[in-house]
């Protein structure tokens, strides 16, 4: 129970908890004190002066900064006096004297605090008369952001932002005196990856976005409150509209997901949403070329053809690919239109059934979060296993640090790469590519021996094991194996989470159940989760984009899901297990002969695959964009974005969120995809009748039990989590099993080959914001120094990878963080399709070559 | 790699100087390693002394760009920088300024095109007792000389010669015309000292090598700390301590024994000297350091021993190059001798003595700025509380305290409570070090009891006024900061108490005498000019206050004066004391509001006389927004350009131009 204490502020009585300071106490009774420095969710530093109040003390009534000051028992603040109103005027006065008043041509202008507090607070009138200083305008601190130093009126926000949640203090104070200015180290840009947050925490137009500069005044914009859909965090975010354009995104709180920070890849990269290369209306091949068409020819053509496939090859032999990056409600209706209408299980999405997930998702963000006012983190010690939230999920990343420096968490780490959060000195465990089972074997061993248990099931599973093999075997010295087990034996509520990385294909069974044996015998198997990348991973799961499960994660034989869903949808089930996404696409011309592709472009990601495309029978994508896949159509759908259309999505802590209709583009035929599929179900004698998404919405939480209750309006704007622990059947039946560490073919010479994915790489939702072209990754291969030099490659040279499956053409960039003997080329680089050297499984070795 | 092994391996000794993990704290040291190597701190240097310290890039240039000693851009080999601050303004710096630029041929600001000068002007360099003088860095060892009494041009020729011919730097004690008429580049001696017989603080001065260890033993020197070691408890020399009253010498005045009284018991504890003289009119701390580094030492054992400290920091202004040398030698003896290190006296107690170089900032006399600074930040102040004696240098418990209050310490563990409270009255026991600078006859140090009256300082020690025919106007009583009193208090007692009755504060008993030949004017806007150098930035008040103040002043120095503007004098410091951060804010301003209340008719008669018809100031109509107004912006590249406009959308094209 906290501690209460009582005051009085302008004679009105106030308690707040202990340690509250006095300008929150006030602002609880609606007094509001001026603040600059002062931020929420930022340290004090009483430096701007604005919020001189006065304070009782032990030597009377003195004026005393009300945003450094804690509450006492009986305190007496007083904001209303002469006294503090003529400091406010007059530290206005101070403020605005060497500020430029360009106002008229200012982007905060509008929504800027100094302006609101000037006309709340200030003098009214100047009496400089002399010139005012002047310093550095528009001035690129990195590609994103603008700095105007002339405007700033040194606050330390973006400095305390960046030092206190992002450990990058890379924008410092130079200078000094009068003269001081924020200010890079020359030649150092800002690279944070949520550096974009200081521009919502500038209370002045110092910093601003370039991306969205000059494209309107606050006040002509139309505020929706949304999500992000760059990843899988679903950070809350508010996009602003005019004339049907996205103009501007910005941070909003949830304190459940994202405090109020989101990173810049969600802030920035959004010129997609308006791009002019947008698909605008249906197109269908006619003479070898795909030309505009109408919508019910379009569908006409889909409904024909597959029909025809049907009742040729069967309904197995059409396939559907949906996408995470898309909503609930239409990967829903595409497993629903798979299912009712063509009759199969060909259903699945990237990363979907190929991987060795878990249903659960993250226990609760929350519980990793250590925001300015609160408790610890709940988690102590946080295992990440082949993840890089870093490049992966930067508000995670942002999180983590945060626990780590303020919350007493300890990180543990198993990643082939050095990643950035290594840097906090807890244990990692660098294990070569490929060998995290017999890695996590070792730490299970480790563990064992630390708790000097040799009885267990557990010390069975592992007994054989020697630490010095594992070393021998993963790479890693067993000194640290055991430091990360003696972390993990002291642990009071670990947190373990592993992503797509380790968990694909036949290995990743084995990494699961590795995991699942160490959650087991940490005594927390609820805390161990998988961790999808995109930012509808949990829900394409939950509303049954998986080829061997129904909605709510029922087994296709299951016979409540099945009665309950035969009758929602009024058919029979098909029962026969689907074919995964890349069983689909291996098998494209072979046994699959149609594909219905909807958000997704694997003809970028495996040149065999953009081969096996061209010699399907029919082939249909829903896109936003002609890309790689859908040049290869015989329609092409066109869909809107995710700011153009309602739809839920569902994050990795299972958090249901809204992502409201923000704007549309009049002059555009493309189609919400849920509609695309409601009316292309019509052509099929089906009238599924949802008048809006929100009607699929309700659907999925009658479909779907895990989701009972969450419709749109329960919603609300800050989403709800569904509870793993009301349906019990949901959670996987985690048991002791051996965990077999796969072959490595040893012969294979080169070096192993590493990928993932990086924040800024070459998709559509990236590449197409210019300002940020600098930023993304080029079509390298990053290299250990070491490892160039033995090769007698240069920085900057060019050369080709290759192996048994392909080759690429890449230039060789030196990187520390990679390990000896790997070669890093991440995924989506642009014109570098690393697939061209993966066959499914994940360990391979590449050759370089000059 | 810019950063040759040898400069690493030299930065990393430094490093190793910090207690683990506060190897940030040597960014100082290092700068000054890395200025010496290229004469400047040049960027890519930096960058590699962030990665050496783990900091981001930024974090280094910050530093280097707040600390008015490191550089850039290369000075010349020789870099001479005139002290104009008050003090030495009212004995001729702006003269001597004027024989440098025309005997370099180069303005202030500047550097000779043979790059062997360069010439700048500087703030108080502690050296106020024998002004005009300068002080020069040689570049490529970073060594740096005082040289003093500069009165005429001759001296200043004679300055340049000694540069010249290569002899300037044969040591670094100061140098001065008449202690030198050969010009072999001979030191001076210590600066005049004198006042009450027998003296205690500057008792050894003037001795011959009263620097050295065996001179400090012969007078008894460290027999007090052995005694103390061996036979007192740390608690009991608190308590002797508080007894006795002494009171702080930096400027608050307050108790030391106290002060180490609030020492909260987390360990460990820390003991911090503040040597980071910089007060205006001050120079007392330096002469001990120069001239009796031992008695300090034999204090900061006494101290750290009460406090429980092992470790203790001296951190001294950059500038105090010579009493820097001065002090690593002195306990280099002290460790030879067992007096420092482990087990010191045979006894279990352990104590390292760390000199810590500023390197130009006024603010890090300030205490929490000074701790700040030592961590190897930017000199901003902190917010108390916390205060240091419960979170102080790197979180942890800690005591600053002035050289002379340490010094102190000594002489009371050694004669007693009783013997030291016979000085002074009741409320300021002790002795002083006085610092008499300005228009008097014999200006320099005076050890006398407190609440000596200021008449007597000023004429039976100070010889009265400089030149006879111009009596005092004024006097600053405790250092530049403090209030101004006029002609007709000069009996006021210089204790505490007394000087605090006649609207002043004894200060750092820095008292700086202005005769009737000195326009306050002047004096106001020198006075202003130092303290918009030296705001550090972080708080509103200060930063503009004092900018905009020092600009109203330049103003009516240069004759644009309008009488409505003693009105915004006597207003805008009214926001600045008491609203500032620290109490920077207040020394700023406090001198600018006694000298306007006293001497208002003087700025009135001298806007009269320069503006009679009261021209108001000629401002442009509208702000200059960029200094490259008319060039193309930046920002203006074709990135900007919104993309993909609707044919519907009916306002105007949306052309991103720059501002």
């Amino acid at each position: 129970m906290t501690e209460l204490v009582t005051l009085t502020i302008d004679d009105r009585q106030v308690t707040v908890p202990k340690g509250t300071l006095v300008v929150d106490a006030a602002a609880k009774v609606g007094i509001e004190i001026p603040i600059f420095c002062s931020h929420p969710k930022l340290d004090p530093v009483a430096c701007c002066r604005m919020c001189l109040v006065e304070i009782s003390g032990p030597r009377g009534m003195t004026l005393q900064t009300a945003c450094s000051v804690p509450v006492a028992q009986d305190m007496v603040v007083r904001t209303n006096t002469p006294q503090v109103k003529e400091v406010q005027e007059a530290n206005l006065a101070f403020i605005l004297l060497n500020h430029p008043l360009d106002c008229p041509i200012c982007d905060k202008g509008g929504e800027c605090p100094l302006q609101d507090q000037t006309m709340r607070f200030g003098p009214g009138l100047s009496q400089l008369v002399e010139p005012k200083r002047t310093k550095n305008k528009n001035y690129l601190i990195s590609d994103t952001i603008v700095l105007d130093q002339e405007r700033c009126i040194l606050c330390w926000r973006c400095i305390r932002y960046l030092e206190e949640w992002e450990d990058k203090p890379q924008l410092a104070l130079f200078q000094r005196g009068g003269e001081t200015l924020i200010d890079i180290q020359d030649g150092k840009p800002v690279d944070a990856k949520t550096s974009g947050n200081i521009i919502d925490i500038c209370p002045v137009g110092a910093l601003t976005n370039r991306v969205a500069r000059f494209a309107f005044r606050p006040w002509e914009i139309e505020r929706t409150p949304s999500i992000c859909t760059q990843c899988s965090m679903g950070c809350n975010l508010r996009i602003d509209t005019r004339t049907h354009k996205l103009r501007r995104v910005i941070g909003r709180e949830n304190m459940q997901v994202n405090d109020q920070w989101i990173c810049d890849k969600g802030r920035f990269a959004n010129a997609w949403v308006n791009h002019e290369e947008r698909l605008t209306t249906p197109l269908v091949r006619k003479n070898g070329e795909l030309q505009p068409a109408s919508w019910s020819e379009a569908l006409g053509l889909v409904a024909d053809r597959l029909q025809a496939i049907k009742q040729r090859h069967g309904a197995d032999a059409i396939g559907a690919i949906g996408s995470a990056k898309l909503s609930n409600e239409s990967n829903y209706l595409l497993q629903r239109f798979m299912r009712q209408l063509i009759g199969t299980n060909n259903i699945d999405h990237r990363d979907g059934g190929d991987v060795a997930a878990l249903p659960t998702g993250v226990p609760a963000l929350a519980d990793v979060m250590k925001p300015q006012y609160g408790p610890d983190p709940k988690h102590d010690v946080i295992l990440l296993v082949g993840i890089d939230p870093s490049e992966e999920m930067p508000v995670l990343d942002l999180h983590l640090k945060r626990a780590v420096r303020r919350g007493k968490a300890t990180l543990v780490i198993v990643h082939p790469r050095r990643i950035e959060l290594t840097r906090y000195n807890g244990p990692f465990l660098q294990a070569n590519p490929g060998t995290e089972v017999a890695l996590l074997n070792g730490l299970l061993r480790a563990l064992t021996e630390a708790k000097e248990d040799t009885s267990s099931d557990a010390h069975q599973l592992v007994a054989n094991i020697k630490l010095q093999e594992a070393e021998k075997v993963c790479g890693v010295a067993a000194e640290e194996i055991n430091k990360a087990a003696a972390t993990l034996a002291g642990a009071q509520n670990p947190l373990i989470l592993y992503g797509p990385m380790v968990a694909r294909g036949e290995a990743g069974v084995q990494v699961r159940q590795a995991l699942i044996n160490l959650a087991l015998y940490l005594g927390k198997p609820e805390n161990l989760a998988y961790v999808g990348l995109e930012a509808n991973s949990q829900g394409c799961r939950d509303v049954g984009l998986l080829p061997d499960r129904l909605p709510g994660h029922a087994a296709l034989d299951d016979p409540t899901a099945n009665e309950l869903l035969s009758r929602l949808w009024g058919c029979t089930l098909p029962t026969r297990a689907g074919k995964t996404y890349k069983q689909m696409l291996d098998a494209a011309g072979g046994d699959i002969k149609a594909l219905y592709i909807m958000g997704a472009n694997p003809a970028s990601e495996r040149p065999t695959w953009a081969e096996q495309l061209d010699k399907l029978e029919f082939l249909v994508v829903q896109e936003l964009f002609l890309t790689e896949t859908a040049a290869k159509a015989d329609v092409v759908l066109p869909g809107v974005s995710w700011a153009e259309q309602d739809g839920t999505f569902t994050n990795l802590e299972r958090r249901v969120q809204r992502a409201p209709k923000a704007l549309g583009n009049p002059h555009s035929k493309a189609a919400p995809d849920w509609m695309i599929l409601d009316h292309l179900a019509t052509y099929f004698d089906a009238q599924w009748g949802h008048a809006n998404a929100q009607a699929v919405t309700a659907e999925i939480t009658q479909a779907a039990p895990i989701y009972n209750g969450l419709t749109w309006e329960a919603l609300g704007d800050q989403g709800l989590q569904w509870n793993p622990a009301e349906h019990s059947y949901v959670r996987p039946d985690m048991r002791y099993a051996p965990a077999v560490q796969p072959e490595l073919s040893e012969s294979e010479s080169g070096l192993r080959l590493v990928t993932g994915t990086v924040l800024y790489d070459g998709g559509d939702l990236f590449r197409l914001t210019k300002q940020m072209k600098n930023m993304a990754f080029g079509a390298e291969v990053r290299l250990n120094p070491a490892d160039g030099e033995k090769l007698g490659v240069t920085e900057g040279e060019s050369v080709t990878v290759r192996n048994t499956y392909g080759a690429l053409e890449l230039t060789v960039k030196f990187d520390a963080t990679v390990k000896l003997g790997v070669a890093w080329i991440p995924e989506s680089l642009p014109g570098a399709p690393v697939g061209a050297l993966l066959n499914g499984s994940a360990i391979v070795n590449v050759l370089i070559e000059k | 790699m810019m950063l040759s092994e040898s400069v690493r391996n030299e930065i990393k000794k430094w490093m190793d100087l910090y207690p683990a993990g506060r190897q940030r704290s040597a960014i100082l040291p290092a700068l000054y390693v890395i200025q010496r190597e290229f004469g400047y701190c040049p960027v890519e240097a930096q960058n590699e002394l962030a990665e050496m310290l783990e900091l981001e890039p930024a974090e280094v240039g910050a530093v280097v760009d707040f600390y008015h000693m490191l550089h850039t851009e290369p000075k010349g080999e020789y870099h001479v920088e005139v002290c104009t601050n008050v003090p030495c303004m009212l004995r001729g710096a702006g003269q001597c300024m004027r024989h440098f630029e025309e005997k370099l041929g180069i303005h202030h600001g500047e550097t000779t095109p043979d790059d062997r000068f360069s010439l700048d002007h500087m703030e108080c360099l502690g050296s106020c007792g024998t002004a005009p003088m300068v002080s020069i860095t040689e570049r490529k060892t970073g060594r740096i000389r005082y040289f003093e009494e500069l009165d005429s041009a001759e001296d200043v020729q004679k300055v340049i010669d000694l540069v010249n011919s290569g002899k300037a730097f044969t040591t670094l004690e100061r140098w001065t015309p008449e202690g030198d008429p050969k010009l072999t580049g001979k030191a001076a001696g210590p600066y005049r000292v004198g006042g009450m017989e027998p003296r205690f603080l500057t008792a050894r001065v003037g001795k011959k090598d009263s620097h050295k260890i065996e001179t400090y033993i012969a007078d008894g020197g460290y027999e007090t700390a052995r005694r103390v070691l061996t036979t007192m408890k740390p608690e009991e020399v608190v308590e002797q301590v508080k007894a006795s009253g002494i009171r702080g010498r930096g400027g608050a005045g307050f108790p030391t024994g106290m002060k180490w009284s609030f020492l909260a018991p987390a360990m460990p504890h820390y003991l911090v000297v503040n040597a980071d003289e910089s007060e205006p009119g001050t120079f007392k701390d330096r002469i001990i350091m120069e001239y009796d580094p031992h008695q300090l030492i034999e204090g900061i054992i006494l101290s750290a021993y009460a406090i429980k400290a092992e470790l203790a920091f001296i951190y001294i202004r950059g500038e105090y190059y010579f009493a820097y040398t001065r002090l690593v030698d002195a306990i280099k003896e002290a460790q030879k001798k067992g007096f420092l290190g482990e087990k010191i006296f045979g006894t279990d107690v352990n104590l390292r003595i760390v000199v810590h170089r500023g390197a130009g900032a006024y603010e890090c006399g300030e205490e929490t700025a000074l701790l700040t600074s030592l961590e190897g930040y930017r000199g901003h102040p902190r917010m108390k509380p916390p205060f240091p004696a419960v979170e102080g240098l790197y979180g942890k418990p800690t005591i600053v305290n002035n050289v002379e209050s340490i010094a102190n310490v000594t002489h009371v563990m050694r004669h007693g409570v009783e013997w030291y409270r016979s000085f002074g009255t009741e409320k300021s026991p002790g002795m002083r070090i006085f610092c008499l600078s300005g228009n008097v006859k014999y200006p320099g140090l005076y050890e006398l009891p407190h609440a000596v009256p200021l008449r007597e300082l000023l004429y039976k020690y100070g010889g009265g006024p400089q030149f006879d025919e111009h009596p005092f106007k004024a006097v600053v009583p405790g250092g530049l900061s403090m209030k101004i009193l006029s002609a007709d208090q000069l009996d006021t007692p210089l204790d505490y108490e007394s000087v605090q009755a006649a609207g002043s504060m004894l200060g750092s008993a820095g008292v700086i005498a202005i005769d009737d030949s000195q326009s306050m004017v002047k004096v106001a806007r020198r006075t202003l000019s130092f303290y918009r150098e030296e705001s550090c930035g972080k708080c509103t008040p200060c930063r503009e206050g004092t900018g905009w103040l020092e600009d109203i002043l330049l103003r009516i120095e240069n004759g644009g004066g309008r009488m409505k503007d003693l009105d915004l004098l006597e207003r805008i410091p009214k926001f600045i004391t008491g609203k500032s951060f620290c109490p920077f804010g207040d020394a700023a301003v406090w001198g600018l509001q006694s000298n306007l209340a006293k001497y208002r008719a003087e700025f009135e008669q001298y806007i009269a006389m320069t503006n009679p018809e009261e021209e108001p100031p000629v401002i442009p109509i509208r702000p200059i927004y960029r200094p490259d107004v008319g060039a193309p912006s930046v920002a203006h590249d074709s990135a900007l350009e919104i993309e993909g406009e609707s044919p519907l959308n009916r306002d105007t094209p949306i052309l991103v131009t720059g501002d």
